[in-house]
């Protein structure tokens, strides 16, 4: 594997990050109450700026998840990519309406945003229970009509390159490079829309998978990394666009007690504190169903 | 208001933004299945640990710690509950008593429920009413934290030690003024040594015209308006001074003790005959020396008199006090170090000759800076012996650490202005009426003026008091060499 040296070019380039989050916030007698939240993020003239949405909190039922779920996907894409995809399991839900949420916004950045980088969390995967393709490659679309690149960074991988993970290579070469890997091979309906790389941008031992638009010429790719190295900070490898974007959506304890605090005033709603069942059975050697 | 947690007997109330309670304020927890209600004190109030606070703090400050500009759009309006949540504060509190059938126990040993109690501000005056904290003889101190006087009993401050301190300028001599005024509208005799002519005009109002009081101050200026003539004096009293004020060796003073019997016998007890006898005695050079530098220090004081009718003002005082209440002022604002021990040694020894011989009924003694005058022994007596005989003293110091701590643990009342100092707090909480917690938590952020009262005046329900102001000339502030250039 050959590295691809990077250059940093401060030439004047929007970085827009898009990140969402979900959060199961307590469980009432016939549900669960969810709550998600997005946040977009860009630098343009050396100054961070945001758009946070949310929280948006719903109490999801086995009866009404297919409906809202679907309403939702109406609401969003006045288009039903995926109406006919089963509706997900109860527990999946707070991620998949995150997911939503977050297409959304990935669909309002390619939408508004010219010459610049869009940064995804995650993979440039479709094909999944959460990701149709043709939503992904409309965005992608989308994005390259307005002259922007899709860089998508995943702070997890399983793909692998002789047996290691592909984030685990890291060669004898001054970062900041990319490294591009070859000959990967999905099972249908999976399908890949990006190029993928290892990205090691800064030094120390931190590597991410990088996924690039596939559409997009391979000179046109190194370029925009190169013109993120000189438009956003990256420390620890990652960009702090995304890492903003991440921190802006997540929600903290403090959060978490608050919409608890609003649905019980706004709504009477009656969370249920059910009992850890490993807890119960196993006393000190029960590590929390979370953990088990 | 919601109650958390109890530890012996501080209990910590968990308080939300709309409910302001600061520190000094009291609680009612109000458990209406027991039928009982506990009162406690708010002595800190800090933020209740929230969970993920940091984070949220962190969050807000991403940018190079400045604010990341951004816009939020949160349609359910969650954001108003977040600072609600993060707002909250955690009362820590002191339990001070049990309410149960409208009658008050010192209890803290049952626990109320924490789901069903309520919790509710207790209005001071409900709090003095239930504590009966004004009684029969209203002294009014002045205002309290909402606003409603608060007025104290003259009885418990009768018969009892009380300490008054505070640092510099927080308005302790005022208080002291203010006390003694009221107790003298009760007919009491008070006596105070006043080491900075701060009281002398307390019968003038501020523009200098006569006050009610003005009869009933008698301002006594030692060697001036104020002498003692031999005759008036006993042996042992003149012995106090000479070995304890003008440190007399125990040879000399057994020598000094014969001469005055010589002169007694031959009724000439007088400073002139006083100084010829030891002039003429029989005795060691060194014992004459050590008799005649005391001698002169006696006559230097000028303080006594041979002319017995210059010399009966302070009884003369006493006893009007003794009839319609008043106030004797013994100015020692201009008397050296050595002479304020005599007179202040010479007057001790007068009261509790008054006292014990019944010619006076109780005297509420008023000692500022006491440390200046009283010699170590005194204290002890002050506050023990002669408490019996009807000497109910107030010190008043800025210096904490002067008084002994046994003084502090006999206090009966204490009444504490400002102290930023933890050493000088720490001297004070070793009262036995006071907790050390209330003491410093509260102390630390008194404004000028304002006191913590403490002991047997409030019912030992601690209050934070703004001290009422006086129309009286009060001659307590400090000359200032740039004050006309403002």
């Amino acid at each position: 594997m050959q590295p691809i040296p990077l250059q940093p070019k401060h030439e004047e380039t929007i970085v827009a990050a898009v990140d969402t989050s979900s959060m199961k916030i307590g469980e009432t007698a016939t549900g669960m109450l969810i709550a998600v939240r997005g946040a977009n993020v860009w630098k343009q003239n050396k100054s961070y700026r945001y758009i946070r949405l949310g929280p948006f909190i719903f109490h999801i039922t086995e009866e009404n998840k297919k409906e809202v779920y679907n309403a939702l996907q109406r609401a969003y894409f006045n288009s039903p990519h995926e109406q006919n995809q089963s509706s997900p399991n109860l527990l999946q839900m707070p991620t998949r309406i995150a997911n939503l949420l977050e297409r959304w916004l990935q669909t309002m950045l390619t939408k508004t945003i010219n010459n610049g980088l869009i940064l995804f969390d995650g993979s440039l995967t479709s094909g999944t229970a959460d990701t149709s393709t043709p939503l992904m490659k409309e965005i992608l679309e989308t994005a390259r009509k307005r002259r922007n690149v899709v860089l998508a960074f995943s702070k997890m991988t399983t793909l692998r390159c002789n047996g290691h993970l592909i984030t685990d290579i890291l060669l004898e070469h001054k970062p900041p490079y990319l490294l591009e890997t070859a000959g990967l091979k999905t099972k249908p309906p999976i399908v890949l829309l990006g190029d993928v790389y290892v990205a090691r941008l800064t030094k120390g031992n931190y590597a991410f998978r990088l996924d690039i638009d596939k559409q997009v010429a391979p000179e046109q790719k190194i370029e925009a990394v190169e013109k993120l190295l000189g438009n956003d900070l990256l420390s620890q490898s990652y960009p702090e666009t995304l890492r903003l974007a991440h921190i802006l959506c997540t929600f903290t304890a403090n959060e978490v007690i608050a919409m608890q605090h609003f649905t019980a005033q706004a709504y009477k709603l009656k969370i249920i504190n059910r009992p850890d069942m490993h807890r119960l059975l196993f006393g000190p050697f029960g590590k929390g169903e979370n953990n088990a | 208001m919601k109650l958390y947690k109890k530890e012996g007997n501080i209990i910590q109330i968990l308080s939300f933004p709309n409910e302001t309670v600061e520190k000094g304020d009291y609680l009612l927890i109000e458990d209406a299945d027991a039928g009982k209600a506990l009162i406690a004190q708010v002595i800190d109030v800090q933020f209740a640990s929230i969970p993920g606070i940091l984070e949220e703090l962190l969050r807000s400050l991403p940018d190079g710690g400045e604010l990341i500009q951004g816009e939020d759009f949160d349609p359910l309006e969650i954001a108003p509950h977040i600072t609600y949540i993060q707002d909250a504060s955690l009362l820590v509190c002191k339990i001070r008593a049990t309410v149960e059938n409208e009658s008050l126990s010192p209890s803290s040993s049952w626990l109320p429920s924490r789901s069903q109690s309520t919790i509710k501000k207790l209005p001071i005056p409900t709090l003095i009413k239930l504590a009966k904290i004004d009684g029969k003889l209203p002294i009014i101190l002045g205002g309290t934290k909402d606003s409603s006087l608060l007025t104290i009993d003259a009885t418990s401050l009768d018969g009892r030690l009380n300490i008054i301190t505070g640092k510099k300028e927080t308005g302790k001599s005022h208080l002291s003024k203010l006390l003694m005024l009221n107790l003298t509208g009760y007919k009491a005799t008070v006596v105070v040594f006043d080491l900075n002519g701060e009281y002398i005009s307390l019968g003038m109002t501020t523009d200098g015209k006569r006050n009610a009081y003005h009869d009933k101050i008698h301002v006594l200026t030692p060697s001036e308006n104020f002498k003692v003539a031999l005759k008036q004096l006993n042996l042992h009293v003149l012995l106090e001074i000479l070995i304890h004020a003008l440190h007399l060796p125990g040879t000399s003073a057994r020598e000094f003790r014969r001469i005055w019997q010589s002169l007694k016998e031959r009724d000439m007890l007088n400073m002139h005959e006083l100084g010829e006898t030891i002039r003429n005695w029989h005795c060691n050079q060194h014992v004459r020396d050590a008799l005649f530098s005391r001698y002169y220090a006696l006559v230097n004081s000028c303080f006594f008199t041979d002319n017995v009718a210059e010399a009966t003002f302070l009884e003369e005082c006493l006893f009007k006090a003794k009839e319609q209440g008043g106030a004797i002022i013994i100015n020692l604002r201009n008397t050296s170090p050595i002479d304020r021990q005599i007179v202040v040694e010479y007057l001790l020894a007068k009261f509790v000759e008054l006292l014990t011989s019944c010619r006076l009924k109780a005297i509420f003694l008023f000692a500022e800076e006491a440390h200046l005058y009283l010699r170590e022994t005194y204290w002890d007596d002050i506050v023990t012996r002669m408490r019996h005989f009807g000497i109910f003293t107030t010190f008043i110091t800025n210096q904490p650490d002067t008084i002994q701590e046994n003084i502090y643990r006999q206090a009966d009342n204490i009444f504490l202005f400002n102290f930023t100092n933890e050493h000088d707090l720490e001297v004070v909480s070793r009262a036995a009426r006071v907790d050390a917690e209330t003491v410093k938590s509260i102390a630390k952020d008194l404004p000028p003026h304002y006191c913590l009262g403490l002991g047997r005046v409030v019912r030992d329900f601690p209050m934070v008091i703004k001290v009422k102001a006086l129309d009286v000339k009060t001659m307590g502030e400090t000359r200032l060499f740039f004050k006309d250039m403002n």
